[in-house]
């Protein structure tokens, strides 16, 4: 019973999954043609643009893995009922404190160096995340107000402080810091792609994300709380407590996000270290319905589409088409209830008229 | 041929898995009252919700007073002459009872402007004729809640109402209240020719009220007969499909240690204001105390207090000699207390989770079901939960599936295997059989009772004065946040206690 029950549930999720991914497509290809593109044409470069070289593949690795990684973070609060919208500020925040620990401390050995530009990134995430989660909980304040808001306060900060302050000597280079020590950054795993030994870390933080949700006590307590808070506050739990852990993890997560991209992929900070990257990673987690699992594989799907977009660019169409595509999917997931409910109201009806003409045949014979 | 006001013939509904209503062939005359009872699920309501055009029936047809009803929509219910006064009431708490009444069929002056006086007017005459006597200018949200109950049944008569429907409509009256309201169902029957069919629990109440009694079983109609013929306990026998017990409880005297002390406690609701004043109320180890109280008049607010859901604003409260004022439910809880909360819905249960997992909150740290103290033994949670399913005799599709996809009935029981199985010196329970069908209520009474037996101090709370008196060795009686009256089991009876809860009568000697 339990085994047929769950699989229809996680059956019907993959369904309206890929029903929507090909409508996204197929909406996708009408608008490629109405704007005089050949859509298998865009479509075979997206692909190829993903696959065609091991730096794409490389380059998709770790745009999934900072996808993944904020998607996870993002579920995390979901899951106790807080919305941390916040990611961006504390990535971007997270990036630029990183990088200046490394120039700071240069000179010092690496295995000091970045431990401690990762717990720096990870404590000024967790640190900017506790405004909206101290907030939230001590006096029901809307987090995604105050996140949303403090996302652009740590946009401009960054601004600053790359401006002004820890602005690097190239008088050319505007609003970047100084560049790192080649000692500190991450190996590359791929040549000349962004994929670097970032990912085994990042692996070992989804796994325990995952583990801890799914299969510990602890993670039980996050699920009662964020289903029925007053339930679980009634039944002894420390509610509070939970959420604002919670959220100051997702911060963690974030800060560290931005950390691995300056020491992985960019060597400095510059606001481009983050293209709204937690957004996306946000729609992920929506499109993943908060389940660990679907973040991590759609945050590969989604990243194929990114870096292939790239090589569409390549053929001259506008790499804008996958925001579309994205937006799309987000769309008819989110009509997927009402789709399903209606269109299984009309099979009830249905069923109920044949149960009822079979019954007044049996009793006509 | 008699004349009908609703037929029923061969009626069923099919829901997903469920069978609601099956093959059910009733006739109600006009003019009669007629009961209908049964467990819950067992198909009432579907069959009400069809009479009233909410549900569409899988198989047979309706017949309202020798037509066919083709369309099932509430509209087409109401203009064939059916209203229904549902158990949550439908009113705008702070219109007018005129507003109110005339609510989608208002007077109108220059062809859009309500009409307030004519609105007023037409109640007035409507309150005439069938002498239900009510202020057309009253604020709703002012007036009793059996006025409010007056005013919901005034409405589907401006409607046009000769087939009354009224669910469940003596749970939140005081015994008072619903004499009054039997006394409006006869007049209106007698002088009017309107025919009432009422869905109750109360069995005593089918005897008192009603001409015949249908009784529905598992979507089956399992009897008709009039109710001369018949009595409670073969009314419940039917409803249940086996004999019922329904001896009178043994009460007792022997009273060991004080478990609870509330003293001079003041706490005040959602808007500031004070909603328990300056209460004093104490319980001891083997015995039950209940609270007899008409809805709002603090009982709620006490209850959150002593459980830790509400910061109270000044007294004491003693759990197992400790202070617990303030403290959170974790604190509490971990004194010893368990607590059946009034609203299981928003409070006692985690809807989407599975019935193993709401049987698991508050245990689920427990070092048996985990291993290192954080992984979960699941196999071991499952295993545990199934045994507390089978003995509370949960009925439903088994441990795996969301709380929230079952019965009232069921659901609470989830609530009550629950808290019970903490094993705790002092119970708090509200409401423990709110919504509850007769075979569950005899198996959580019988659990309470047990659970008193084996020396808990518990404090019960009902809005069903049966429920209080059944249960109860002492009884207190609460009106706007003060003990008005405290009683030993069996020194007052239901009528009397009435007068303590409308704050008509009070004892010097409030001191429970």
């Amino acid at each position: 019973m339990k085994e047929k029950t769950s699989l229809l549930i996680r059956f019907r999720y993959l369904l309206s999954l890929v029903v929507s991914v090909l409508l996204a497509f197929g909406i996708g290809a009408i608008i490629l043609a109405a704007s005089g593109f050949d859509p298998i044409r865009a479509y075979g470069a997206m692909l190829s643009g993903a696959f065609d070289s091991w730096r794409h593949v490389g380059d998709f690795l770790e745009y999934a893995m900072v996808l993944c990684i904020c998607g996870l973070a993002c579920v995390l609060g979901a899951r106790v009922g807080i919305f941390n919208v916040g990611g961006e500020g504390q990535l971007l925040l997270g990036a630029i404190f990183a990088c200046q620990i490394g120039i700071w401390l240069n000179g010092i050995s690496a295995w000091i160096v970045i431990p401690l530009a990762a717990l720096g990134a990870m404590a000024v995430g967790a640190a900017y995340a506790f405004i909206p989660g101290f907030l939230k909980v001590k006096v029901q304040v809307n987090e995604v107000i105050t996140t949303i808001m403090l996302n652009t306060i740590a946009a401009f900060l960054c601004q600053y402080l790359a401006k002004g302050p820890w602005k690097n000597a190239n008088k050319n280079l505007v609003a970047a810091t100084e560049s790192l020590n080649a000692n500190y950054w991450f190996g590359k795993l791929i040549p000349r792609s962004n994929l670097t030994t970032a990912v085994f870390a990042a692996a070992i933080i989804a796994f325990l994300v995952w583990y801890v949700m799914e299969k510990t006590s602890k993670g039980f307590e996050m699920k009662i709380t964020g289903q029925n808070p007053r339930f679980a506050f009634f039944s002894g739990i420390k509610t509070d407590r939970i959420v604002l852990v919670c959220m100051l993890i997702s911060g963690a997560m974030c800060g560290l996000v931005g950390m691995f991209r300056v020491y992985g992929v960019e060597h400095l900070y510059k606001s481009s270290i983050s293209n709204d990257y937690y957004f996306e990673a946000i729609m992920v987690a929506m499109i993943a319905s908060y389940q660990p699992v679907a973040v991590i594989l759609l945050s590969l799907f989604f990243a194929v589409l990114k870096i292939g977009a790239q090589g569409m660019e390549l053929i001259g169409i506008p790499s804008q088409i996958y925001l579309i595509l994205q937006t799309v999917i987000i769309f008819f997931m989110a009509a997927e209830s009402g789709i399903t409910a209606s269109v299984e109201a009309i099979l009830q009806r249905r069923r109920a008229r044949l149960a009822a003409r079979k019954r007044q045949e049996e009793a006509a014979v | 041929m008699e004349d009908y006001a609703v037929q029923f013939s061969h009626i069923s509904m099919e829901f997903p898995g469920v069978l609601a209503n099956d093959d059910i062939s009733l006739d109600i005359r006009k003019g009669e009252v007629f009961a209908l009872v049964g467990e819950n699920g067992a198909g009432k309501s579907t069959l009400m919700n069809i009479l009233y055009g909410i549900l569409e029936p899988t198989d047979g047809e309706v017949i309202v007073e020798g037509k066919k009803i083709e369309t099932f929509t509430p509209k087409e219910a109401i203009a064939r002459g059916i209203g229904m006064v549902h158990q949550h009431f439908m009113l705008v708490p702070s219109f007018t009872v005129a507003q109110n009444i005339v609510m989608s069929k208002e007077p109108k002056k220059l062809g859009f402007l309500f009409d307030n006086h004519a609105a007023e007017k037409r109640t007035q005459d409507l309150v005439d004729t069938y002498g239900l006597h009510v202020d057309p200018k009253a604020v709703v949200q002012e007036i009793s809640v059996g006025l409010q109950q007056r005013v919901e049944i005034l409405k589907t008569l401006y409607r046009g109402a000769r087939i009354l429907i009224l669910d469940e409509p003596t749970a939140v009256l005081t015994p008072q209240e619903t004499d009054e309201l039997f006394d409006v169902i006869r007049k209106v029957v007698r002088e009017q020719g309107l025919t009432v069919i009422i869905i109750t629990h109360k069995l005593y109440e089918v005897m008192a009220i009603s001409d015949r009694v249908g009784v529905m079983r598992k979507g089956k109609l399992v009897g008709v007969k009039n109710t001369c013929d018949t009595d409670e306990r073969d009314l419940a026998s039917m409803m249940v499909g086996r004999p019922v017990l329904y001896d009178d409880l043994h009460k007792t005297d022997h009273v060991g240690e004080q478990r609870i002390a509330v003293e001079h406690l003041t706490v005040t609701d959602n808007r500031g204001l004070i909603a328990v004043d300056n209460l004093s109320l104490s319980v001891h180890a083997g015995e039950i105390l209940g609270i007899a109280a008409i809805e709002g008049n603090g009982q709620s607010e006490l209850i959150e207090a002593i459980t830790g859901m509400r910061k109270p604003e000044s007294g004491s409260i003693r759990i197992m000699g400790k202070e617990v004022a303030g403290l959170a439910p974790d604190k509490i809880r971990a004194i010893g207390l368990s607590h059946i909360p009034e609203d299981r819905i928003s409070t006692g249960i985690s809807a989407p989770a599975s019935v193993t997992d709401n049987l698991m909150v508050g245990k689920h740290d427990d070092k048996e079901f985990n291993l290192f103290g954080f992984h979960q033994r699941r196999s071991t949670i499952e295993r545990y939960a199934k045994e507390i399913y089978d003995k509370f005799d949960i009925r439903g599709a088994g441990p795996d599936v969301a709380v929230g996809s079952m019965s009232g009935g069921n659901m609470q029981k989830v609530v009550v295997a629950r808290e019970f199985s903490f094993d705790t010196p002092v119970l708090i329970i509200a409401q423990p059989t709110r919504g509850v069908d007769v075979g569950a209520i005899e198996f959580i009474h019988k659990a309470i009772i047990d659970r008193r037996n084996e020396g808990a101090a518990i404090l019960l709370c009902s809005a069903d004065l049966d429920e209080v008196f059944r249960l109860s060795d002492r009884i207190i009686t609460l009106y706007e946040g003060k003990v008005t009256g405290s009683f030993r089991a069996g020194e007052i009876t239901k009528e009397e206690i009435g007068y303590y809860m409308t704050g008509d009568r009070t004892e010097k000697e409030a001191q429970a």
